[in-house]
């Protein structure tokens, strides 16, 4: 082309500031939401995947100007080493991972969109002190980020000694935000996190007064998540070009081999002699025609190993239904975590869990809580895989009738959670997890159908036995006093008779009822 | 059962029987075994026609009433409550009411249910439920309710030739002017003292039976003239058929020319589905319709004016009519089928379309020409 164009550069950071709705900083409520829940996350990342019970402070308090709100967020993490401190708060695409692993942040850039945000409306920089477990100093660094070459500017930097031993990471930044608005979701978002991290300790402090503080009900941690390598099914051509750069001139089957899962030296070597690429190639010398071929050809090629799931960290039945009991406070809940698959290469795991009764209010349908990657959904649940699940479910098979009290809960947990769109609120229609999604729910209903049947059952013996009971001392008394003799003459000897009577009832009951589940299993 | 046993029960017999009831109850209950009631079943499908007796019973059909079965329970207790209510209004020597013993007995019981609250039931909600437990003793027992001494409405009224005597007084039913006898609830203890009439007249509307008494048609005919003001009662029904087997009166029935009218007939002659199992003492097999029949209508050149349309139910009723086997008789196919096809109905007071006085040529016509079917 012979127009004569001008090109801008323009850094990651001032790319960001000039598209901050896409990370969901789009008006001042939004963005005070998205704050919170990054600098939560973050916190939560930095606690429980090393083993520590996450105890996290979120204090927010109006600020200087109206329309300011300043927003201290503390956890007792693994903390960050004094010398990383400003690149990981002050530039953006800051790490050195090319391995996947499942993780909460959207978008990855957690923080530091906080940090630009706040810069662009306030003009402050953020505070972070921090101190790495076992470190003798506390270290504080005041940052800004220059924008326009994406470089941490230090504002202000000091250290003390670490006199309590205290490790850990707190975030301190005033930025505009609307608390109103904010608040119910911002409240919502705390709610249901602490939902999937019953082994957390959260205390949250208003802007008007208002104290949230959730108590740790266990002290179990789920299995940290293992880094581990992309699936060749799951790859693109930018991923595999930066693998290219950084492994120099390995040969090509041996570069498979080391960077991808699922990948066996034979493998790699059938793999490329059928896409007619010579195996002991040097990486470097592939033409770009070559990459995308190759590309194109692994996501094709159905003889990889599954893709592992150790990268994965599902919250585990049990520790989810201690988080929902403990939240919504229900009559009975059931969860389950399946077992792992994969859709295009990438492992996931769902769970799924069923409240029933309790303080849950009734309702004329199920009421969905949604999590990927122990992140909760809040939004635009209608274009959600999990919805239109649940709504195609007949409830009347596990003897639900509606109105009622019943919370359907579904987590999802991927090294990529597919979003049904740029909102990132809503997972996407994809038929393997749609069938996941699925099975998870139907097997917890049927759990609910055999406690809701029994409990029906229970309430019918009940009810049998009060009636006998009361319509036998009518008929006593009747036949007493026709005959002439006391009532109770009449009722001990009756009362006897009607126990008997009730025990042969329930074990007629129990013979049928082992038919029955013998049935269900066959079916 | 006794067959055609229409005398009544004395008092002091029908409370040897209920309390014989309880006792064998209570000798269950002391053998250990779960107390249980035998009651011929009331249900349609065990409602027979006897062709030889010519009258509807109850058939062989019995039910079990368990106390201890949840379905069946409630109606047990009922049952022996309305036992003890009875048992201890004729030991009081009372008469009440089937209202009376309905009040008499409603009460709210209660159980407490641990973690549960408190389970209420009331004895019985309605009357329908205390009369039901009242039919089961009658069924049960083979008692009437008369027998046991308990009022009920009585809509049926008398005049004409007859002498009774109740409590002493002799009432002499040609001596009402324009007033008329009314029955008692059990007209079995009604002593008949003299009794000279040559036929019973059963009309089904009250309109009717005032306007014969006062025109003097009972007194001309010789006569007893009777209503019982639409579907008959129990105590009219007793009374008509005393009247047929005790003194060989013949009972003619007239009413309105439409399938409920034919059906109040029926009740007369065979017994009615609901009370089936009273058949045999409230039925009068010899019972002969007079009119006014679908026939009539073309016969006796009725005005249109007085003609109405039978509506839906009216074909729908008569549709069940023709299938019982009491209204099989040829005479009767004849008119049911003439009705479904003309989809026709009178009123009895149709007649005064040949003038006022044309109802006393009818009835004269009907009864002294043979002109009735049964």
């Amino acid at each position: 082309m012979a127009t004569d164009v001008k090109f801008e550069s323009l850094s990651p950071s001032e790319w960001f500031r000039r598209n901050k709705e896409l990370a969901g900083f789009a008006n001042p409520s939004r963005a005070l939401y998205q704050a919170v829940r990054e600098l939560i996350e973050n916190a939560l990342d930095a606690t429980e995947t090393f083993g520590i019970h996450p105890f996290i402070k979120a204090y927010m308090k109006y600020a200087e100007r109206e329309n300011w709100l300043s927003i201290y967020v503390e956890d007792n993490g693994i903390g960050i080493p004094k010398d990383e401190i400003p690149n990981v708060f002050g530039r953006v695409f800051y790490s050195s991972k090319y391995k996947v692993k499942q993780h909460r942040g959207i978008f990855g850039l957690g923080a530091k969109m906080v940090i630009l945000y706040a810069q662009s409306t306030t003009n402050k920089p953020i505070t972070v002190i921090s101190a790495p477990l076992g470190s003798d100093k506390v270290y504080r660094f005041d940052i800004m980020i220059d924008t326009l070459h994406n470089d941490p500017l230090i504002k202000h930097q000091e250290e003390w000694d670490n006199k309590y031993k205290w490790h850990g990471t707190a975030v301190h930044v005033v930025m505009e935000g609307d608390w109103l608005k904010a608040k119910h979701r911002v409240e919502e978002y705390i709610k249901r996190v602490a939902m999937v991290a019953p082994y957390a300790e959260i205390h949250v402090k208003e802007p008007d007064g208002g104290v949230i503080n959730i108590e740790r009900v266990t002290l179990t941690l789920p299995t940290p998540p293992k880094e581990g390598l992309p699936h060749p099914k799951s790859i693109d051509i930018e991923v595999v070009k930066q693998l290219i750069s950084r492994n120099g001139d390995s040969p090509l089957a041996e570069f498979l081999v080391d960077n991808f899962d699922g990948v066996g030296d034979e493998t790699a070597i059938n793999f490329l002699k059928s896409i007619g690429i010579d195996s002991s190639k040097s990486v470097k010398e592939l033409s770009m025609d070559e990459v995308t071929h190759l590309v194109t050809k692994m996501r094709e090629f159905n003889e990889w190993r599954r893709p592992r799931a150790d990268w994965l960290s599902p919250v585990g039945a049990e520790l989810l239904e201690q988080g929902i009991k403990k939240i919504l406070e229900p009559e009975a809940v059931f969860a389950t975590t399946r077992k792992p698959s994969s859709y295009s290469g990438n492992p996931f795991i769902v769970e799924a869990a069923i409240a029933w009764g309790g303080k849950i209010e009734p309702s004329d349908r199920p009421v969905i809580y949604r999590f990927a990657n122990k992140v909760p959904l809040l939004y635009d649940e209608g274009n959600d895989v999990v919805r239109h699940v649940v709504d195609e479910v007949d409830w009347n098979l596990y003897k639900v009738k509606f109105p009622a009290s019943l919370v359907v809960v579904v987590h999802i947990c991927s090294t990529k959670i597919p979003y049904a769109s740029a909102g990132k609120e809503a997972i996407a229609d994809v038929p393997e997890i749609e069938s996941e999604v699925r099975l998870a729910i139907r097997e917890v209903a049927r759990r609910l159908r055999v406690y809701l049947s029994r409990k029906e059952k229970e309430k019918e013996a009940m009810v049998r036995y009060a009636m006998f009971t009361m319509f036998s001392r009518e008929v006593a008394s009747s036949i007493a006093s026709i005959i002439g003799l006391r009532e109770d003459q009449v009722l001990n000897k009756l009362k006897k008779i009607i126990s008997r009577k009730i025990k042969y009832l329930e074990a007629i009951e129990e013979v049928e009822d082992n038919a029955e589940q013998q049935q269900q299993g066959e079916a | 059962m006794q067959s055609s046993n229409s005398r009544a029960k004395p008092r002091s017999e029908v409370l040897k029987i209920m309390e014989g009831l309880a006792q064998e109850l209570y000798a269950q209950i002391e053998r250990g075994e779960e107390p249980v009631l035998e009651i011929p079943s009331r249900t349609l499908s065990n409602t027979v026609w006897d062709e030889k007796r010519r009258i509807v019973v109850l058939g062989p059909e019995k039910l079990k009433r368990r106390l201890l079965d949840m379905k069946e329970s409630k109606r047990f207790m009922q049952t022996i409550l309305m036992l003890k209510l009875i048992v201890s209004s004729i030991r009081e020597g009372v008469y009440p009411t089937i209202r009376d013993l309905y009040y008499n007995g409603k009460h709210t019981i209660t159980f407490r249910v641990p973690n549960a609250g408190t389970i209420r039931e009331n004895t019985w909600d309605d009357q329908a439920e205390s009369n039901a437990a009242i039919e089961d003793l009658e069924v049960g027992l083979n008692v009437l309710r008369e027998e046991m001494g308990l009022s009920a409405d009585v809509k049926g009224k008398v005049v004409g030739p007859i002498i009774v005597r109740s409590k002493g007084f002799e009432i002499d039913a040609t001596r009402m002017g324009d007033t008329a006898l009314g029955l008692p609830p059990n007209p079995d203890e009604l002593d008949i003292v003299k009794i000279e009439a040559s036929y019973v007249l059963v009309v089904e509307k009250d309109a009717i039976f005032q306007r014969l008494n006062r025109e003097g048609f009972w007194n001309k005919e010789n006569a007893i003239l009777i209503t019982a003001r639409g579907m008959p009662d129990r105590a009219t029904r007793k009374f008509v058929r005393r009247l047929n087997e005790d003194y060989k009166l013949p009972i003619y029935v007239l009413t309105d020319s439409d399938p409920y009218g034919y059906y109040i007939y029926s009740v007369y002659k065979s017994g009615s589905i609901k009370l089936s199992y009273e058949s045999e003492r409230l039925a009068t097999p010899n019972a002969k319709f007079i009119g006014v029949t679908t026939s009539d209508i073309i016969n006796y050149k009725i005005s249109s004016d007085y003609v109405i349309a039978a509506n839906d139910r009216d074909i729908k009723r008569a549709e069940e009519l023709i299938r019982y086997p009491w209204f099989r008789s040829e005479a009767w196919k004849k008119e049911i089928n003439l009705f479904l096809k003309m989809k026709k109905k009178v009123e009895i007071e149709a007649l005064s379309t040949h003038g006022l006085r044309f109802l006393h040529d009818y009835l004269l016509e009907k009864i002294h020409g043979g002109k009735w079917i049964e």
